[in-house]
């Protein structure tokens, strides 16, 4: 069974014009997930979820002054899939079919999810008030007791 | 000692590679289960899982098919029909009472009086003996994991096989799921070894191979459920490959399901791989090639063998074959014997192929060439691979005799048919539903072509009498607990304080999709803690957005009938949602932000509804908006009560005066070191602080609003007392109080809707309604009895409305309600009768009518 582990993450929401969401220069600590048009995920450690939030505001208030960057971290909980199996398992949870690497969105555990998939493993992120479902249902597909380890998440290059 | 399973308290010897069907009858077994409404001897027939003659208890497990379950040492098995036994049941009689018994006897009979169906069904199920469900054994679910192929292969036989070996050659991704071991339901050694030979190739290819693993169904996509023996997968195919086989043609004649009656692959199965001979002297009467293999097969396991090709007339017997007659050159001919073989055509196992009709699903091997040698087979199962699968072949039935079961699951017989026929049941679909034939548990594998062959045959058929009847999942019988597998029974949404509530004891109750407290013990102390103190509410569960970008007034104020353009930052609104017809969706509040941006509060449950809602509007209008939902990162703490503020002055340095933060005003606060949206609202009539908070600093807030509401006599409340508490207000609950179409005059809310806006969303809806009498109408009412919610309103004998809520109310002095009536001769009655209770309409609020309390 893969590890499964909470991954404490900090995540800056970016609504903006198509275009200039196009344009915006990523910060290197920061992962971006296209969610909509007109609007990105940022993730990244949580200690630099405030600056990454003010480089964003300050880069794209160049592009769109109505842009709208607002640090959502509380509104995300996510959990950590590593190891050999760690795609397989993901199976359990859900329908999506992973990619090599990247981001996609879908169902996972039949609610709505941000999916992060990468060379060391599998990230799920689902709005905050499903914490206890996610877990709950993550440790029961892997067979894991007790409460979740939390780890820190390698933010990959975008 | 060797292996042994227990078969009704007797030890039955295993042999290696037995089934359970193959140990029974080595041992003497023949009669494998009672049929289901007649209770006639059953025995085996298909040895392959496609009839129903052999469904047994197996380890507490009904419905088994013994045919294709491993026999194990030290199972235990049962038969599950006939009273008192299998072996000697008086259930039987019911053959001999057939014809009061007649097809859709139940659809007939036990009408009047209507408690005796009641009796009559249990007596029913209990008699047809298909067993029962191991009571008091927690369903085992299994988990479901999805997986992602290229080609997904249904059937690990020599098509199969060499499909899946030729794709993966190719570098496909590659599954294989087999409902048996490979090669266990093949009698030719010949087929098991290429069998052998192919599973090696496609294992070097890459190719996944999954033993007894069962595909249930072809859904778009392709999708195909397949259980497991531990788990269900949810298979997505980019192709699938059904390669699924034929089982012999069922032919219909008197006598047909007697034991001792096989198909010729059983037979050949049971003698040849099992070292059982099926009889002493067998009748077989092929029309295949096959069929007289098999016979030859057959007589080398010591078996007396005469092979026939003529028509079966009849198979004669009491409890199993001891004549047959047959049809020959010379007239008919009676032959004593035990055992008669079948091999008369095939039918295709198509149900997954008919589902999966327009979409990437072909045939391949004998489910589209019906008794094709191996090397065609072979050939045909890389073709499909290579994408040039064949189209299904038209098979001929087996001619229809005079009488004889038609459909073994259901015990439905050619009699039964006609009468049926006669009744005005004339196509294949409504003979199905009314005789039940091919609703079993085979699904039509043994019937379903003689029943489309009977009712295509009748000479007053339309041309589409006897098409067959659709294939519908599952193809094979599964466990009901596996369909449960991968379903999450209960999705909850939860608010940051969800774990402090239960700390505090709180009975939490499903409020929509979110769980809420109900109480903290008593719903009185916490209305009267409200009203003379101070209470909490955890009010995270509210809808909550923000509205910004240069069009974020014009949206507000284009989709909403309340007035936005004059609402200056630090002010907030009530408001209500019209859909285009001018009724109402669902109410919040509205508060002004600087920048030109808003937050909108929904209700708890229309939040999802809400923000699709304002996204269409802001798609439709190409407008410049960013809408962001924070229902789910922020939470709302609401504290209200007349020592709120009080409260709330302890733990923040900000002004929160009725001076500097009024009623419907808002501000941004610090409460004990938690920066909070501090809302001045009124739902439950006292003066009122929404705390809107990061969700992560929930708790905290909570904890020291609870600490410092001690000295004043604050304490939770949950939504027991809400309701009380707002309805003694008059406010609405909108889904409990109101119907899908009320619209703002029939609720009282008139006063929400700016009529003399230049346009909103359902304004010219409600101008076209203005010019209508009201039909309905919201009202409060005063009930000189005990609160019933849901019961109806009588003026007189008529009938003219409901009550929506109603409770008992210390401050309103009596039972309160809220309730919609009708008008009757053009005006709304005042009094009224409800549940036998004198109730009075009376004007809301119920309590502090001024609202100086909320204003406070």
């Amino acid at each position: 069974m893969p590890e499964l582990t909470r991954a404490p993450i900090g995540v800056v929401t970016a609504s903006a014009e198509a275009g200039a969401l196009d344009l915006l220069l990523v910060p290197g600590r920061a992962f971006a997930c296209r969610v909509a048009d007109d609007e990105l995920l940022l993730l990244c450690a949580p200690p630099v979820t405030d600056e990454v939030a003010r480089e964003v505001a300050t880069r794209l208030a160049a592009l769109d002054p109505d842009a709208l960057v607002i640090d959502t971290t509380d509104g995300w909980v996510a959990v950590s899939i590593a190891g050999d199996d760690a795609r397989v398992s993901f199976g359990l949870l859900s329908r999506l079919e992973l990619p090599v690497a990247g981001f996609l969105q879908g169902e996972v555990v039949h609610v709505p999810a941000k999916v992060v998939a990468g060379d060391d493993g599998v990230l799920i992120l689902v709005p905050s008030i499903w914490q206890a479902h996610l877990h709950d249902r993550a440790a029961k597909a892997f067979g894991h007791t007790g409460p979740l380890e939390a780890r820190p998440w390698a933010v990959p290059t975008s | 000692m060797g292996d042994a399973l227990r078969f009704e308290g007797r030890r039955v010897a295993v042999e290696p590679g037995d089934t359970v069907a193959s140990a029974l009858y080595r041992a003497g077994v023949r009669t494998f289960t009672r049929s289901l409404k007649y209770h006639r001897r059953r025995g085996l027939f298909c040895m392959t899982g496609d009839c129903p003659n052999c469904s047994l208890n197996v380890d507490g497990d009904p419905g088994v098919r013994a045919c294709t379950t491993d026999a194990r040492d030290g199972q235990v098995v049962l038969r599950e029909s006939g009273w008192p036994s299998a072996e000697h049941d008086l259930l039987h009689m019911t053959d001999r009472l057939r014809r009061f018994l007649p097809v859709g006897f139940y659809s007939k009979t036990f009408i009047r009086p209507r408690f005796v169906w009641g009796l009559a069904e249990r007596v029913i199920r209990r008699a047809t003996g298909v067993g029962r469900l191991p009571a008091g054994r927690a369903a085992g679910a299994k988990p479901a994991r999805a997986v992602h192929v290229d080609l997904l292969v249904v059937g690990g036989g020599v098509a199969g096989l060499a499909a899946a070996a030729e794709a993966g050659a190719a570098g496909s991704r590659v599954m294989l799921v087999e409902e048996r071991r490979l090669g266990a339901t093949v009698w030719d050694a010949r087929a098991v070894a290429r069998i052998e030979a192919l599973a090696q190739e496609a294992t070097a290819a890459g190719v996944r191979i999954l033993e007894r693993h069962t595909a249930v169904g072809v859904y778009e996509g392709p999708f195909v459920p397949v259980v497991g023996p531990d788990e269900v997968l949810h298979i997505e195919a980019a192709r699938v490959i059904a390669a699924t086989g034929a089982v012999e043609a069922h032919a219909v004649f008197p006598g047909n399901d007697l034991p001792g009656v096989f198909l010729s692959r059983g037979a050949a199965l049971l003698g040849v791989r099992h070292g059982v001979r099926p009889g002493r002297r067998a009748v077989v009467v092929a029309t295949t090639d096959e069929g007289r293999t098999s016979a030859e097969a057959l007589r080398s396991t010591g078996v007396e063998v005469l092979i026939h090709d003529g028509p079966v007339i009849a198979a004669e017997g009491s409890g199993r074959v001891r004549a047959v007659i047959i049809e020959t050159p010379s007239g008919r001919e009676r032959i004593t014997c035990d055992t008669l073989v079948l091999s008369l055509g095939w039918a295709p196992r198509d149900a997954l192929l008919r589902m999966g009709t327009d979409q990437e699903v072909a045939g391949a091997g004998e489910v589209v060439i019906p008794g094709c040698s191996l090397e065609e087979a072979e050939a045909s199962g890389r073709r499909a691979a290579n994408g040039r699968g064949e189209a299904a072949s038209d098979v001929p039935t087996v001619p229809l005799a005079s009488d004889g079961y038609v459909c073994l699951c259901e015990d439905v017989s050619l009699h039964d048919l006609e009468q049926a026929w006669d009744e005005g049941w004339r196509s294949s679909e409504i003979l199905k539903r009314y005789t039940t034939a091919t609703m079993g548990p085979c699904q039509g594998a043994v019937c379903g072509r003689p029943l489309a062959a009977f009712a295509g045959a009748r000479a007053d058929a339309v041309a589409t009498a006897g098409a067959r009847t659709t294939a519908r999942p599952p193809a094979r019988p599964i466990p009901l607990e596996d369909l449960a597998a991968g379903v999450d029974e209960s999705i909850e949404q939860r608010t940051s304080l969800h774990d402090r509530h239960l700390e505090l004891g709180a009975r939490t109750e499903r409020s929509g999709s979110w769980s809420r407290p109900t109480t903290f013990g008593d719903i009185e102390q916490e209305i009267s803690a409200v009203r003379h103190r101070a209470g909490l509410l955890d009010v995270g569960t509210l809808g909550k957005f923000l509205v910004a970008g240069r069009d974020a007034a014009e949206l507000m104020d284009r989709v909403f009938p309340v007035r936005v353009r004059d609402l200056a930052p630090g002010r907030s609104r009530y408001l209500v949602a019209l859909d285009g017809a001018g009724y109402v969706m669902d109410d919040g509040l509205l508060a002004a932000l600087d920048r030109g941006r808003f937050y909108l509060c929904s209700t708890s449950g229309g939040a999802p509804a809400m923000e699709a809602w304002l996204r269409d509007w802001i798609d439709r209008w190409d407008l410049h908006v960013h809408l962001l939902d924070q229902t789910a990162q922020l939470g709302a703490i609401l504290l209200a009560g007349p020592n709120a503020r009080t409260i709330l002055e302890r733990l923040t340095g900000d002004d929160v005066s009725a001076g500097a933060l009024p009623h419907m005003r808002h501000a941004e606060i610090t409460v004990a070191d938690v920066p909070c949206r501090a809302l001045r609202v009124g739902f439950v009539g006292e003066v009122g602080f929404e705390l809107h908070h990061d969700r992560s600093r929930g708790p905290e807030l909570y904890d020291a609003l609870l600490e410092a509401g001690r000295p004043e006599g604050a304490q939770p409340f949950g939504l027991g007392a809400l309701d009380t508490l707002r309805l003694e207000k008059g406010h609405l609950y909108l889904g409990q109080d109101t119907l899908p179409d009320d619209h703002p005059a029939k609720l009282g809310l008139q006063w929400a809707v700016a009529m003399d806006k230049p346009g909103f969303v359902g304004k010219p809806a409600l101008e076209r309604m203005r010019a209508l009498p009201l039909e309905r109408t919201m009202v409060g009412l005063r009930i000189d009895g005990e609160p019933r919610r849901g019961i109806p309103l009588l003026a007189g004998d008529r009938v003219v409305g409901r009550v929506t809520s109603s409770a008992r109310s210390e401050a309103a002095g009596g039972t309160i309600a809220l309730g919609w009536i009708r008008a009757v001769d053009g005006a709304f009655p005042t009094e009224l009768f409800a549940g036998g209770s004198r109730t009075t309409v009376v004007p809301t609020p119920f309590y502090d009518p001024e609202g100086a309390r909320v204003h406070a």
